[in-house]
């Protein structure tokens, strides 16, 4: 691993992690709660800047890494995950964060979920969930609910939403959560246990957008409704009723762990590690690589 | 003298026909002869008739040729299914298996070849292996008895194949091949044998491999930490050496969910700081276009390799054609300029590999490197690579000095910014898709754009003069030329001999850096040319007109440009040529 090795006694702030950048975001939008939650969660786990690898697609939430001091990628459209995926492989020491929305996560990227969840990198995918694309200015999403009248569905959604959280349990993600900037303590918690986490973990944010957004959505009117699993003594073990729970996304604002596998086993870098472990004695010099092409007779 | 033999082999699935060609191509790079080998399968996924070509000689071979010396047909049905692969003409010696019933005057081809043998090919093989799968030993029997070739290398890869099988199996396998040498010896092709020449007794020891496996092997050898990929025919052996190969050196391979997360986890990597390499053919390319300008954007290195195949969509996967480069030059969207780098043969894909991620790391860019079917596929004897001989370039990283202010864009004298990677102290920035200033921060700002866009571009420049990325050779002051470019030069270069032999006064021009197109150099080539043709594999002639969009092209010079998978002759070039 590249990584230098710097003073690791360093107690680091959640100001550690801010950088200069200006958000875009517009006043009010729920992201910059997961911002101040994330950075909080950050300073909490105390890795320095450095060796965090911040990836992200498009769409508003994506702008998100350049809004912190870490190593940020604001990469193109629904890539962020197999990107993600790229950069721990390369380098597993590194803490690696993919933030996405509800459209570059599930609909545009939708794809390479599932296939990130079966090799269970440890990487956290952080959706930030506003049921709305914001950026292009207000069109349908996939998580939109059916019957939502958008500029691009004049007439109202004829489509079912995806359930994000059901999707990742069902691929076998080993963690699958739900916050809101709404609970801003409680969403600072869940990234940090997600990202502690030994293997893939997944956390929906329901962040609002103040501008295409419902009022029902807004933080005040989050706030009325949603529900701590915990106090509803959910057993995060339980993945069974994390399955029932998460078939309420969308009517009802659950917050909290809904899965964490208590057995997560070796991640995907570690399994990688320890085939390379095993197969570097046999390496030849490379400049004697060549000589797998020697002719060989029979 | 005999220094050149083609022979050409056709059979059903199951008659050992690629096994043979395998065997004996082994045998002659043990004995230091030149060879290409090619080989064709029926659209069967397994199964149905299969064949190959093979030419041999003791000098360099550039071209797999035109028509069969011999041509060897287990059955007739069989052998004419690859038609044009397998051509014969007056001069092939036709060798069948009498077990067909055909007789000699009633063989199905076209002409007369200058003799045919019927032979009992199947007969022998069951008197003495026991069964009809040696039919193939037989055949090499007959090869190194006509021609005086490949007898010990043959013999010890029988013995290899079937020592453990029992001494049985082993004493049958060689008594078919021996039986095979002694029918050869007993009926010559015309008197005497014409023996193919002994190769030179200083000929440097030899290397067997096809392009793609080398492709692979010259990525680890430059350094490659990291490979995300995708199966699709005709790359797939690249990702699949590197897959036995990369764990060892502590890097790693993902076959990924589909082709854009394959680009997408490399041009990942790349951000890491690890060379990083992908390869795919024509769809695969398509879809790893939007990737390859985010590479550009983010100023970060990664090397890709189309093994073309003929296009456009599905097109024919398991043929060979130089149709995408277009694509290869133009196909990110915006103002982009990427390297594009075209090996000429199985050896040189080795250099140019190696120079694609030299490439890719000084300039911080994607570089495309175009091989094809034909390339990948082949199987070639080549010389020993002397593998000193090669630098190794690694991306320029920031100094202590420029960490403590680091800017990762910088605007400097030669547009080449040093690169931090995560992990590196102090080296944090943030890379993007988005357009951005030198720090690294997002921007709608038109002039910063023009500026970036000019940095990006600006620093391949240097690349335009590389003359060692372009072959020129014959005549200065040659009226007549012959360009070409990537699988198609082997066969131009070839041509380019027989003209100047000829006694026609001729030049050849063979860029390896497809583009950016380095108008210096096809300038100063072109002083002298009043006319010429442009050799290349595909329908619209797109080196030529890449070529004519930077370049004054003398009127005369013409595109000679071919689809499909049949390939060009030499002598066909030489004719055009003349022709002009």
């Amino acid at each position: 691993m590249s990584t230098e090795t710097v003073e690791t006694t360093k107690e680091f702030t959640a100001k550690d992690y801010k950088s200069d950048l200006k958000p875009i975001w517009c006043p009010g939008c729920g992201d910059f709660g997961v911002l101040t939650a994330l950075y909080r969660a950050l300073a909490e786990i105390g890795k320095p800047p450095h060796e965090l690898a911040f990836i992200s697609g498009i769409g508003c939430s994506s702008r998100i890494p350049g809004y912190s001091t870490a190593y940020g990628f604001n990469a193109i459209h629904g890539r962020a995950l197999p990107i993600g995926l790229g950069v721990k492989t390369a380098s597993p020491d590194l803490t690696v964060i993919v933030a996405s929305g509800d459209g570059d996560g599930f609909s545009i990227g939708g794809g390479h979920v599932p296939h990130t969840i079966r090799k269970n990198p440890d990487i956290t995918f952080l959706v930030m969930d506003n049921f709305i694309y914001g950026l292009t200015k207000g069109q349908v999403s996939p998580t939109s609910p059916k019957g939502l009248k958008t500029v691009s569905s004049s007439y109202g959604s004829q489509e079912e939403p995806v359930n994000p959280l059901l999707y990742c349990l069902s691929y076998g993600a080993k963690f699958v959560a739900q916050g809101t900037p709404a609970d801003m303590k409680g969403l600072a918690k869940i990234l940090e246990e997600a990202i502690r986490f030994p293997g893939f973990s997944f956390v929906n944010v329901q962040s609002p957008c103040v501008t295409y957004g419902e009022e029902k959505d807004m933080i005040k009117g989050q706030k009325e409704v949603m529900q701590s699993i915990e106090e509803l003594d959910h057993d995060p073990t339980d993945k069974a009723k994390a399955i029932q729970l998460s078939l309420e996304y969308g009517t009802k604002i659950h917050t909290g762990i809904f899965y964490r596998d208590p057995n997560p086993g070796p991640s995907y870098t570690d399994l990688l590690g320890e085939l390379k472990k095993d197969l570097q004695p046999k390496a030849v010099s490379k400049d004697k690589i060549l000589d797998m092409f020697k002719p060989k007779l029979g | 003298m005999n220094n050149n033999l083609i022979i050409g082999m056709a059979g059903a699935g199951g008659d050992g026909v690629v096994s043979a060609g395998d065997s004996l191509i082994t045998a002659l790079a043990i004995d230091k002869y030149h060879a290409v080998l090619t080989k064709s399968f029926g659209p069967q996924i397994r199964g149905g008739e299969s064949s190959f070509k093979l030419r041999v000689s003791t000098e360099t071979v550039l071209s797999i040729g035109e028509h069969l010396d011999m041509a060897i047909a287990l059955n007739w049905d069989d052998f004419l299914k690859f038609g044009a692969e397998l051509p014969i003409s007056e001069q092939t010696i036709v060798v069948y298996d009498s077990n067909t019933g055909i007789l000699p005057e009633n063989i199905p081809v076209s002409g007369k070849p200058a003799k045919v043998f019927s032979i009992p090919i199947e007969e022998m093989a069951i008197k003495t292996a026991k069964t009809n799968r040696a039919k193939n030993v037989v055949v090499l029997g007959l090869i190194s008895g006509w021609y005086g070739i490949a007898e010990s290398g043959i013999i010890t890869g029988i013995r290899n194949k079937f020592t453990k099988k029992g001494p049985e199996v082993l004493k049958g396998n060689e008594d078919a091949f021996y039986e095979g040498v002694r029918y050869a010896k007993e009926n010559p092709i015309s008197g005497k044998n014409i023996l193919l020449d002994q190769p030179h007794p200083e000929a440097k020891n030899k290397l067997l491999t096809d392009g793609n496996d080398i492709c692979a092997a010259a990525a680890l050898f430059a350094g490659c930490e990291f490979f995300g990929g995708y199966p699709i025919t005709p790359s797939s052996e690249v990702m699949q050496l590197i897959n036995r190969e990369i764990w060892k050196y502590g890097g790693s391979v993902i076959q990924m969910e589909d082709e854009i997360a394959g680009a997408a986890s490399t041009v990942g990597a790349s951000f890491a700081g690890k060379k990083s390499f992908t390869a795919t053919s024509g769809p695969g390319m398509s879809l790893k276009s939007e990737v390859l300008g985010l590479a550009t954007m983010a100023e970060l290195p990664m090397v890709i390799v189309n093994v073309q195949r003929g296009g456009p969509s599905t097109g024919i996967p398991t043929k060979s054609e130089q149709s995408d480069l277009f694509q290869a030059c133009f196909s990110a969207h915006g103002d982009v300029v990427r390297p594009v780098i075209a090996p000429t043969d199985i050896s040189d894909i080795f250099s140019m590999t190696v120079e694609a991620f030299n490439i890719a790391e000084y300039y911080q860019t994607p570089v495309i490197i175009l091989s094809d079917a034909e390339l990948g596929q082949r199987k070639e004897i080549i010389d020993e690579i002397d593998t000193s001989k090669f630098k190794i370039i690694d991306r320029k990283k920031p100094s202590a000095e420029e960490l403590e202010n680091y800017t990762r864009f910088k605007f400097t004298a030669d547009n080449i910014s040093p690169i931090s990677h995560p992990g590196m102290f102090k080296g944090n920035y943030l890379a993007a898709g988005i357009e951005h200033t030198e720090t690294g921060a997002p921007t709608s700002g038109g002039e910063m754009h023009a500026k970036m866009i000019a940095k990006r571009t600006n620093k391949l420049n240097p690349l335009k003069s590389r003359q060692d990325l372009f072959i020129v050779e014959g005549d200065k002051d040659a009226e007549l030329a012959l360009i070409s470019w990537g699988s198609s030069s082997g066969v131009t270069t070839e041509a380019f001999q027989i003209a100047r032999k000829s006694g026609l006064k001729v030049k050849l021009l063979i860029p390896k850096l497809i583009f950016p197109v380095a108008e210096s150099v096809y300038n100063d080539f072109f002083k002298s040319v009043k006319k010429g043709l442009v050799v290349e594999q595909n329908f619209l002639g797109q080196l030529y007109h890449v070529a004519r969009m930077f370049v004054k092209v003398p009127d005369g010079v013409q595109s000679f440009a071919k689809a499909g998978s049949s390939p060009f002759g030499a002598n066909e070039i030489v004719n055009k040529l003349k022709a002009l």
